[in-house]
């Protein structure tokens, strides 16, 4: 604890220090996606400011998603008019580093982190956190907002069901067995969602592979790493959802309003909507979360959503302010503001501390269930070539397919690898 | 002489005068329209992407491409499947509606405020409407059809319904701007040829509609007709606000952004955007051919 | 005949209400969200009625929230800017094309009209960079541009003038008039409800653009409703529905109202275009 504080005071004085060198103020042009996360962004930036006075963070509009600010980013570079401090998607950061760094506009992070005390990268972020950013092996920035894929579940549904909600399935096929069960007690109820078919990127789609300890591409080739075994289950598993676990397919938002309405038993999803579903459920009955069922026990993981900020100014005074803001965000005070408020995981492993996020999960166990995967987390993948985005709006039509009903799994394999395969230049 | 000089001198006049007063147009036109248009041409036949140093020049490949490309023609035949939903309903409706409500007197106001309110609203606020009104199991629209024993239908995510509803809205949004027009048409036919009508033996609403209205209200139909089918062939909103392309919802316009904006294929998108303008100006063309011979005629 | 009268009278009204239900539905929606607390909101009931009135709350969380005064503020500015561009450079236009003989007019007439087909979308990219290197990005002026030139205005005051009697332009001419002084003094008054009718038209359509403003503008500040809504709602995780639809009857509001005001001369604009 007091280590903890001195490291903190020696922090914050060593920024302060560092730019009281400066006289006047420096602004920082920020852009950030999903506007409503201006819940969290905005205090962050006061509180920051209050600290730095001469500093101004200035937020741009934020873009509607991931992909919409991937573009802004890109249609900026090409106009010589980049935000300063970008939050990048983990799933896009990859092509846009990638874009960026032949035009020399962003900037790897390691030269900063090597001019901080020597145990300041291990004490406060986890390997497979730092990894989450790192592109080609460079750090080009560090996690902010961070999320597996958790299960939703209506507490009453489940236990009419038969089903133990302290005991939710940690495998695919007990869990379909419960969610059929579900709705074997009332036709009216879906016993499960796993939107697949209609999230707007692979991220769900990733989980089914690599809860079978599957990869998504062939480490050094342009081969889709999937056409197997893990193709296939992938593709049947997803049919299942629908046939035996009584699914429909309706868009990811219906979905959720579903569960909230309390219509649906299970529900798959990101963390990030705990505080969403908690404010829709409001009291109408009990629920709970529990973590991503795993077949392969030993290989299995789950991919880690979110998004990492990343330093795109280029002058050297703003590229000191942003890298002590990029400092301040992912330290475990502001994690535990950030995670408080919506139910992401902390980037920062200090934040799990009794100091800030122990004794909230004890109150909220269902924020907790996130955390409790860390140890399972893989990267958000990309695919070599640059046409992620594209490749899977193909995917999903074919997996979309499979789950309605329209082509058999071992038809639709081969097409899933061509879509794949034929994207990846 | 002095005459031939004088009239040559006015006919000059008129020149300067006409293309002084069309100026700003005419400078609008060009900086907004005939050069961006090029600039469209040129990238079409290189492969550009937004971010690039530098691109090639590919010739016709972008072409050829899109002829083969699954989403492109599936956002084709949706297209089209669209606009023949939603042209003559929208057309019939609009002319209906309006008909009805132009016999009115004391209901007459509160009727042409309803029909219109859907063109006056936000489409970005009505998404989050139309996700709840359109559920599957929350929405009342498939409660009724489950009260009548019709299975639940997933009218956004089911690629079989999902035009058709798309199609729903775009003529909600359409109606009322129609009926408008219709209603104007309807306003201008003068009565005395319906009196002199009745006089020659003519009968009843029906026969009053197919011997007077009807025939006078050829211009202001094919006016109609003619910005339904552009608006029509450039849906774009409802699909971007409420499918983003799933379920096989792709239409020409939201392909060409997806190209373009998402995938940031310049090239390829601005080869897309040129057929998209060639069938929209094809149609555009000879319609409006057809409207200058029949304003001509009558 | 007196029956004859009742029945197709009374058969009208019913579709007439049918019809109304359907163009009404998705706003009873709307309205009836504003007012229902968050629990009652997806309770699967048709009833319109909250049980519990929580319109307060809600819309006051959306002013509070959202600078939704702002956004508005930003809307009328654009809207109004490029309505009065539009008829500063349609009526001169309108005018030459109906009255005047001039070489080329029809070429230049048919130029217009196929401008009427091509979307924003198609030329948004070259415009945008064009934009940018005139740092024009993310300014009023910036969002207003690419609507200046209205097609639409055009053919639609072309008509409109077409029918206006040829003597008395002669005689304005006679008595020492400069074309521009018929154009703004004589012909425009005559089309003022023509005129209505297209600004109505215009304020409605710009008021709800939403593609050209999403890239042209960066800062919040400078949103216009559209725009300000996306904000406001969001994909991953905003989800307050009922503060959503407060929202957006807020947006809404003002372009309803401006049509319930101006409604006669819109319609009474459109007649006197014949399209004869």
């Amino acid at each position: 604890m007091k280590l903890v504080k001195k490291i903190l005071t020696g922090l914050t004085l060593a920024a302060t220090a560092s730019l009281s060198l400066q006289a006047q103020t420096v602004t920082l042009d920020v852009l950030y996606c999903y506007p409503s996360f201006a819940r969290f962004h905005e205090p962050l930036a006061a509180e920051y400011m209050k600290q730095n006075p001469n500093v101004k963070i200035q937020f741009r509009a934020p873009s509607a998603s991931y992909d919409e600010g991937h573009q802004v980013i890109l249609r900026s570079a090409v106009t010589n008019q980049l935000p300063d401090v970008y939050y990048a998607g983990f799933h896009l950061l990859g092509e846009m580093a990638r874009t960026l760094e032949k035009r020399n506009q962003i900037t790897d992070l390691s030269t900063f982190i090597k001019g901080e005390p020597t145990n300041f990268a291990a004490s406060n972020f986890a390997p497979r956190m730092m990894s989450l950013s790192q592109v080609d092996g460079k750090q080009y920035g560090m996690a902010f907002n961070a999320s597996s894929p958790i299960m939703y579940f209506n507490t009453e549904l489940v236990r009419k069901a038969g089903g133990d909600p302290k005991n939710m399935p940690t495998n695919w096929n007990d869990l379909i067995t419960l969610a059929g069960k579900i709705n074997a007690q009332n036709k009216d109820n879906n016993g499960m969602s796993y939107d697949v078919h209609a999230w707007p990127d692979d991220w769900l789609f990733q989980g089914l592979i690599y809860q079978q300890g599957g990869k998504l591409v062939e480490p050094g080739t342009k081969k889709a790493g999937f056409n197997n075994e893990v193709g296939l289950n992938a593709l049947k598993t997803a049919r299942r959802f629908v046939t035996d676990g009584k699914m429909q397919l309706v868009d990811w938002d219906q979905s959720r309003q579903q569960f909230g309405a309390g219509r649906t038993g299970i529900l798959f999803s990101t963390p990030a909507h705990l505080k969403i579903v908690t404010d829709m459920v409001g009291g109408k009955f009990e629920w709970g979360t529990a973590r991503f069922p795993l077949d392969n026990k030993t290989q299995g993981g789950v991919p880690t959503g979110g998004n990492a900020v990343v330093m795109l100014a280029k002058d050297p005074a703003k590229q000191k302010a942003a890298w002590d803001f990029i400092k301040f965000v992912t330290s475990p005070e502001a994690q535990k503001i950030v995670v408080e408020m919506t139910g992401y995981l902390p980037t920062n492993q200090r934040a799990l501390g009794a100091d800030y996020l122990a004794p909230f999960y004890d109150k909220n166990p269902n924020f907790r269930t996130a955390t409790t995967q860390i140890d399972k987390s893989l990267p958000w993948g990309g695919y070599p070539g640059g046409q992620s985005v594209r490749i899977w709006r193909a995917q999903r039509d074919v997996v979309a397919a499979v789950m309605r009903g329209e082509k058999t799994p071992e038809a639709a394999l081969p097409e899933l690898i061509k879509a794949t395969e034929g994207l990846m230049e | 002489m002095i005459k031939l000089n004088q009239a040559n001198h006015q006919a000059r006049n008129e020149n300067i005068l006409g293309w002084a007063l069309a100026l700003p147009a005419t400078f609008l036109l060009v900086m907004l329209y005939l050069l961006p248009i090029t600039w469209v041409i040129l990238m079409s036949f290189t492969n550009y992407e937004l971010g690039a140093i530098s691109f090639d020049w590919v010739g016709l490949r972008n072409f050829s491409k899109a002829f083969e490309d699954e989403v492109f023609l599936r956002s084709f035949r949706n297209t089209l499947l669209y606009v023949a939903l939603v042209l003559p309903s929208s057309i019939f409706l609009g002319l209906g509606i309006a008909v009805l409500i132009h016999a009115r007197k004391r209901t007459r106001s509160i009727y042409e405020v309803i029909y219109f309110l859907p063109v006056t609203s936000t489409l970005i606020a009505m998404a989050t409407v139309f996700q709840f009104l359109l559920h599957p199991k929350l929405g009342p629209i498939n409660h009724l059809l489950t009260a009548i024993g019709i299975q639940a239908i997933s009218f956004i995510s089911d690629p079989q319904w999902v035009i058709p509803t798309l199609s729903m809205i775009g003529l909600w949004q359409l109606v009322g701007f129609n009926m408008i027009l219709f209603l104007a048409g309807l306003s201008s036919i003068p009565e005395e040829l319906y009196e002199a009508a009745a006089l020659d033996g003519a009968n009843g609403p029906i026969d009053r509609f197919i011997r007077i209205t009807w025939p006078m209200l050829g211009p202001t139909t094919l006016f109609v007709m003619v910005t339904s089918c552009i608006t029509a062939f450039k849906v774009f909103d409802t699909v971007a606000t409420l499918t983003q392309g799933k379920s096989g919802s792709e239409v020409l316009l939201y392909a060409l952004y997806l190209e373009g904006f998402q995938y940031f294929k310049m090239g390829y998108a601005a080869a897309l955007t040129l057929v998209f303008l060639f069938f929209i100006l094809i149609l555009s063309n000879v319609q409006s051919r057809l409207i200058e011979k029949k304003v001509h005629y009558a | 005949m007196k029956i004859n009268f009742s029945v197709t009278h009374v058969a009208s009204h019913f579709v007439l209400i049918f019809g109304a239900l359907f163009m009404l539905m998705p706003f009873i929606w709307m309205l009836s969200t504003a007012f229902k607390p968050p629990q009652e909101i997806f309770e699967a009931s048709l009833w319109p009625f909250p049980k519990s009135f929580f319109g307060f709350q809600h819309f006051s969380e959306v002013l509070k929230s959202a600078p939704i005064g702002k956004y508005m503020l930003n809307g009328v500015i654009v809207c109004v800017g490029i309505l009065f561009v539009q008829l500063l450079v349609a009526i001169p236009a309108a005018y030459a094309l109906a009255k005047l003989n001039f070489a080329g007019r029809e070429f230049l007439f048919i130029c217009i009209l196929a401008a009427l087909s091509v979307p924003i979308q198609a030329t948004s990219l070259p415009i945008y960079i064009a934009m940018s290197s005139g740092n024009l990005l993310n300014t009023y002026f910036g969002q207003m541009l690419p609507f200046f030139l209205s097609m639409f205005a055009i053919f639609l005051l072309r008509q409109n003038f077409k029918s206006f009697p040829d003597e008395i332009i002669h005689a304005a001419r006679l008595d020492g008039m400069s074309e521009l002084e018929i154009v703004w003094r004589v012909v425009t008054p005559s089309a003022i409800p023509a005129v209505t009718a297209f600004s109505i038209f215009s304020l409605v359509a710009h008021w709800n653009d939403l593609y050209w403003p999403l890239i042209v503008i960066s800062s919040t500040e400078l949103a216009p409703p559209p725009l300000g809504m996306l904000l406001f709602a969001s994909a991953e995780s905003g989800a307050n529905y009922g503060a959503l639809m407060a929202g957006a009857t807020l947006i809404t509001a003002p372009m309803v109202i401006a049509f319930l005001i101006a409604r006669h001369r819109f319609i009474q604009g459109i007649t006197m275009t014949s399209f004869r």
